[in-house]
Order: structure tokens, then sequence, then C-alpha cells
């Protein structure tokens, strides 16, 4: 066991364990709300609009953007404020085109709204095609940096570290389902809010409040060989990378389907709607402070924090937090690191129990009981099939991120997972809302087309072939890291030329009128459970 | 069920869409033209992006800044929009729809705690 606990972090354990305990508690009193089917899959559309914006936020922010994006600022200053831009206007996408109409015409997954007037069989295999698709780089991401921040800040043993994060996350889901997850999310949103609030405040502090002046110190303290610049250019030195990622991330988001489905959570369009003003708020602001988390470890920490800080810069945050409460060795230190390394472990559990909920419900509710069962289970059968493949895909999750080991690239993973979203999941919704031709073939060709595409441009991309700097990696001679630029525009193709080269019609249970409106009006949605004082 | 079809000419319905879709159509076209605007700057013009406005504020991180304002006010102006002008459009069209088929399919319209 000593190579398991060697350098133990005291404080650490203690704050993890103490969120482990709300949440599993919050999983217990949750239990008895997830056996039904609303209830398991949304929380009985009960969660009110800014419950769910804390909760959207809770789902969003992962560790990528709490670690990871400090991480990269301090390491290479603007670049990585590149990231956080993307993201949040991104929920323009998502507000403007997707949430209230997805509330309006689906049930429980984004394969109700793409197979309302299609085909139900095969537009429900392509929706559950890109849900998994997505879901998989997403959760393995996650679950590889779980393992790789937990052993760094809580000093046990990387494959002990995933396997701990995977129990919990089942634990939420299997038992708790939509109603826990949801809650988790929100406890750790608080959390997260807070853990970054304190910290800006004593970044700032010891400027004289001015943000300004932050800069002056961060651009003062660049080495000579330092990768930082106040300037952009720096992490994505090709422009047409940076357009292809900028791209990908905005439209991105509207095709993740952990976030689409908590727009079934809440009662109505309108509940939505505001959901999405809240997490635009939360989450810029989130965005706007880790600039100072960033800036301030550069000030701060300095050239000489880089080692310390690790691949990718992602201990920045953890190792500012010990400066910030006196330095490493002093009781205010370790308290700030335990404080910010339980939030950042909040995090992680929060992003990927909303992940393998999303998957299951994929699998529980599109595959198994619409396409096997054709809508003869019960939903008693429905739930249970739900958490055995929260089981299933939790436990795969869990081998491949220890197979795969602390050295699979975390933040490439999770640029795959959005470049498929936006290219597979975001064109098939899109239209099949808003395009009365759209049919059955087109979903499929679009969305095959999408995750093919993302998939083989990333493949081909000089990340995966070593010593690709130059412009001869690739054995196609690809030079993008980033495939968005080109897959977006092929997965829109995809649905144009599936559906006008096809004669395929509608399936007749219902219409594109019907769905145009109940989308635009919500008549005839789905209606919330009653409350039960 | 309801006349689908029917309420999807309804001039109650047709008036929704077309005072949505006027202002979300120009609104989606303007924030990504806005945001790809900033993306193509820090791609291709990294020297102007990194220019002093005041000591160690740049141009790049001032623009940035109005790319977080974009998002704050779209969302309440869109928010404001919908509660004084598509949600009682879009109540209209259902309570149309409710007189023409027995009130069968009424809106649930509560517990949002928004108020319009």
């Amino acid at each position: 066991m000593v190579s398991l606990f060697a350098e133990v972090n005291v404080e650490a354990l203690v704050m993890a364990a103490i969120i482990l305990a709300i949440t599993l508690g919050i999983t217990f009193w949750a239990s008895k709300k997830a056996s039904s089917a609303v209830g398991f899959y949304a929380a009985g559309r009960q969660i009110t609009g800014r419950q769910n914006g804390l909760a959207i936020s809770g789902d969003y922010l992962s560790a990528a953007s709490f670690l990871g994006i400090a991480g990269l600022i301090f390491l290479y200053g603007f670049d990585g404020f590149l990231y956080s831009i993307g993201f949040l206007v991104a929920f323009l996408t998502v507000m403007f085109l997707l949430a209230e109409r997805m509330r309006n015409a689906g049930k429980y997954t984004i394969a109700d709204v793409l197979s309302f007037r299609l085909n139900e069989t095969p537009a429900r295999a392509a929706a559950a095609l890109g849900t998994f698709a997505v879901v998989t780089f997403y959760l393995i991401a996650q679950m590889v940096g779980a393992g790789v921040l937990i052993e760094k800040l809580v000093g046990i043993n990387f494959s002990l570290a995933v396997i701990l994060t995977g129990v919990f996350m089942l634990c939420y889901v299997i038992f708790g389902g939509m109603v826990a997850t949801t809650w988790v999310q929100i406890v750790k949103a608080v959390l997260l809010m807070a853990g970054i609030f304190m910290m800006s405040v004593f970044v700032l502090a010891k400027v004289g409040f001015n943000p300004v002046e932050l800069f002056n110190r961060a651009d003062a303290n660049k080495g000579p060989d330092s990768t930082f610049s106040l300037a952009p250019g720096t992490y994505l030195p090709k422009p047409l990378d940076t357009v292809s990622l900028g791209l990908a991330l905005v439209l991105g988001t509207a095709g993740l389907p952990h976030i689409l489905m908590r727009f079934f959570t809440v009662p109505n369009a309108k509940a939505a709607r505001s959901s999405v003003v809240w997490a635009m708020f939360i989450i810029g602001f989130f965005y706007l402070l880790t600039t100072f988390i960033g800036f301030g470890a550069r000030a701060f920490l300095g050239e000489g924090g880089v080692e310390a800080a690790g691949t990718g810069g992602n201990l920045a945050a953890p190792i500012l937090a010990e400066f910030l409460g006196g330095g490493e060795g002093t009781f205010g230190g370790s308290l700030f690191l335990a404080f910010i390394a339980g939030v950042a472990f909040a995090t992680i559990l929060a992003v990927v129990a909303g992940l393998v909920l999303s998957a299951s419900a994929a699998f529980s509710h599109d595959i198994w009981s619409s396409i096997v069962r054709k809508g003869k289970d019960s939903e008693h059968e429905e739930v249970l099939v739900a958490r055995i493949a929260a089981f299933a895909i939790g436990v795969i999750a869990i081998i491949i991120a220890v197979i795969g080991g602390s050295g699979l690239n975390v933040s490439f993973m999770v640029g795959l997972a959005f470049a498929v979203a936006a290219s597979a999941n975001f064109p098939a919704l899109l239209l099949a809302l808003s395009w009365r031709r759209f049919n059955t073939t087109g979903a499929i060709v679009g969305v095959v087309t999408g995750v093919v595409s993302s998939i083989f441009l990333v493949i081909v991309s000089p990340k995966v072939w070593p010593g690709a700097d130059t412009v001869t990696g690739s054995p196609i001679g690809w030079t993008l890291n980033n495939p968005g630029i080109i897959s977006i525009p092929l997965g829109f193709l995809g649905c144009f030329l599936g559906t006008i080269l096809s004669s395929g019609k509608p399936s007749e249970h219902s219409s594109y009128d019907e769905l145009f409106v109940r989308a635009e009006t919500g008549l005839g949605s789905e209606r919330a459970l009653e409350k039960v004082a | 069920m309801p006349d689908w079809e029917r309420i999807e000419r309804s001039d109650e319905f047709r008036e929704l869409v077309k005072r949505r879709k006027s202002f979300v159509v120009p609104a989606t076209i303007f924030f990504l033209a806005y945001y790809m605007g900033f993306i193509l700057l820090a791609g291709y013009a990294s020297d102007f992006m990194g220019e002093s406005v005041y000591q160690g504020l740049t141009v790049g991180y001032c623009l940035a800044l109005t790319q977080f304002l974009m998002v704050f006010v779209l969302g309440i102006w869109y928010l404001r929009k919908s509660e004084n002008e598509f949600d009682p459009l879009a109540d209209k069209v259902v309570e149309a729809a409710a007189e023409a088929e027995d009130a069968r399919f009424v809106r649930k319209d509560e517990g949002t705690g928004v108020k319009a």
C-alpha cells in the first residue's frame, strides 16, 4: 500500500471526503425520486430555470476549463483566453437555435427531437451514434484528467484515482439519476465559483485591485525563452487552426448531449430560456476570473513555476492557491491548496456524472426501448436498462482510462469531442427543427459524415504524428490540428445532399407541421410532474 | 390531437414565427460575425491584438471583453423580447388552438420563477 499512498496530502483528502459525503447524501435523498423514467432521465422536469442555469454551469465547466485554461493562460498568455471566449459565446448558439425548441419538441434525449418526424429506427440510431462518439471522447478525457490531477493533488496512485472517480460517478447516476446528477452539479458550481472568486480576490489584492498592474507584472515575469505573451499566436501559431478551433467551439456546445439533455429537466421552454441566460452569466463571470488566475500565476510564480505546473500548466491554479494562502509548508497554504484540490475533484465528478447519464439514456431510451423492444417494454424495464447501461459505460471508461494511462492527451480529446458535436449532432438537430424538406437519409448521411470526417481529420493531424511540427508530418500532408473548418461544413453538406438526393419521405406518425408548431409554441410538449410536497 | 396543419397556417402562428425570426436571424448572424471577426484577428493580426491600449492592457483583451459584453447584452435582450413579445404571441396561438380543439391541450406555464 506504500506505493499507492506515498505522499498523501491529508488536508486535500479530508476536503475530498467532505465533498463525497455531501454528494452521497444528495444521492440518497434523490434515490426515491429517480425510480420513474421522467424522474431518472429528467428529474421530473421540476428543476427551476435558475437551478438549471447553475447545473448547466456545473455540467459544462470541466477540470479542463478550470485548471486547463488557467494553465494555458499561465503558459501561453492570451491564446488560453481564446478558448474561454469560444466556450462562452457558444451559449448564444444554444439559446437562439436550440434550447427552447429542444425543450418543446423532446422528451429525454436528443434523438427524441431528431426522430420526431423522421423514420424512428434509423434516426434514433444516428442520434445515438453522435451521442456515443461525443461522450466517449469527452468521458475518457475527463477520467484521465481526473486521474492525473488527483494523483498530483491528493497523492494517490493514478489508477486508484481513476477507479475511485468512476465508482462515485456511477453511484450518483445509478442510484440518483438526473435528480442526484443535477444537485451534484449545482453544489459543484457553487463551490467552483466560490473557489475561483476567493482566489481572484487574493490575486487582485496583491496588485492593489488594478488588473492592468496584474498584466504588467505578468508580462514582466516571462523569461527569455518563455512561451507567454499578451498577444495571440503562441499556443495556436497557425491562423487557420485558430479559426478552425474557434468554429468548433462556438458550434460544438450546441451538439453536446449532456448539455442539451439538461433542457428536458425544466417545466417549460420559458424556464429553458432563463436557464441559458443564468448559465451565460455564471460561465461568463467564471471565465473572466480565470484570466486573473492565469495571469496571476504568471505574475507571482513566474518562469520558475513552469516546471511545477506540469503538462499543459494544469497545476498552476493549485500552486497559485498554495502561494496565496501563505506559501508551501504554511497552514494557510496547504489549506487553500486542499480547498482548490477539493473543488477540482467536485468539478470532475459533476461533469462525468452528466456524461454517463446522457450516454446511458441514449442506450436505454433510444437503442433498447425504441429500437430493440419497439416501445413494448415497461417503464420499469427501461430505467433498469439505463442503470445497467450506465454501469457498463462507466466500467468501460474506467478500463480505457487506466490502460491509456496518464499519457493520453486530455485537451486533444476534449477538442475532438467538440469537433464531433459541432459536425455531427449540431447540423442534424438544427435542420430537423428548421428545414421542412429534411429527411431520414439526410440525417443519417449528415451524422455519419460529421463523425467520420472529424475523427479522420484528427487521426491524420500533425498532433497524432510525432515529429510533425513541420508541414510533412501527416501521411496525407494534413497540417491542421483542429478539423472543424472542414468537418462542420461537411456535416451540413451531408445532411443537405442526403436529403435532396434521396426520395425519402418523412414518417407518417407526425408531420413537420406538428414538430414546427410544438417547437415554436410548446403546444403539446412534455409536462412536468406535479410537485409533491 | 390538435390540427397541426391548420395551426401552422393560422395568422397567429405565422405572426409569431415572423416576429421571432426577425430578431433571432439577424442576432445570430451578428454574433457569429462578431465572434468570427475576433477569431480572425486573433489568428491573422496577432501584432495588432498584442498592441497596448494602456500599459499591459492589450487590444486583444479589450476586444475579448466586448465579446463578454455582447453575450450578456444579447442574453438579456432576448429574454426581455421573449417575455414581452414572443410569449404573448405563443399564448395566442395556444388559445386559438384550444378554442378550436375543445381545450384539450393547454400549454403549461408555471413554476419558472420568471415573471412575464
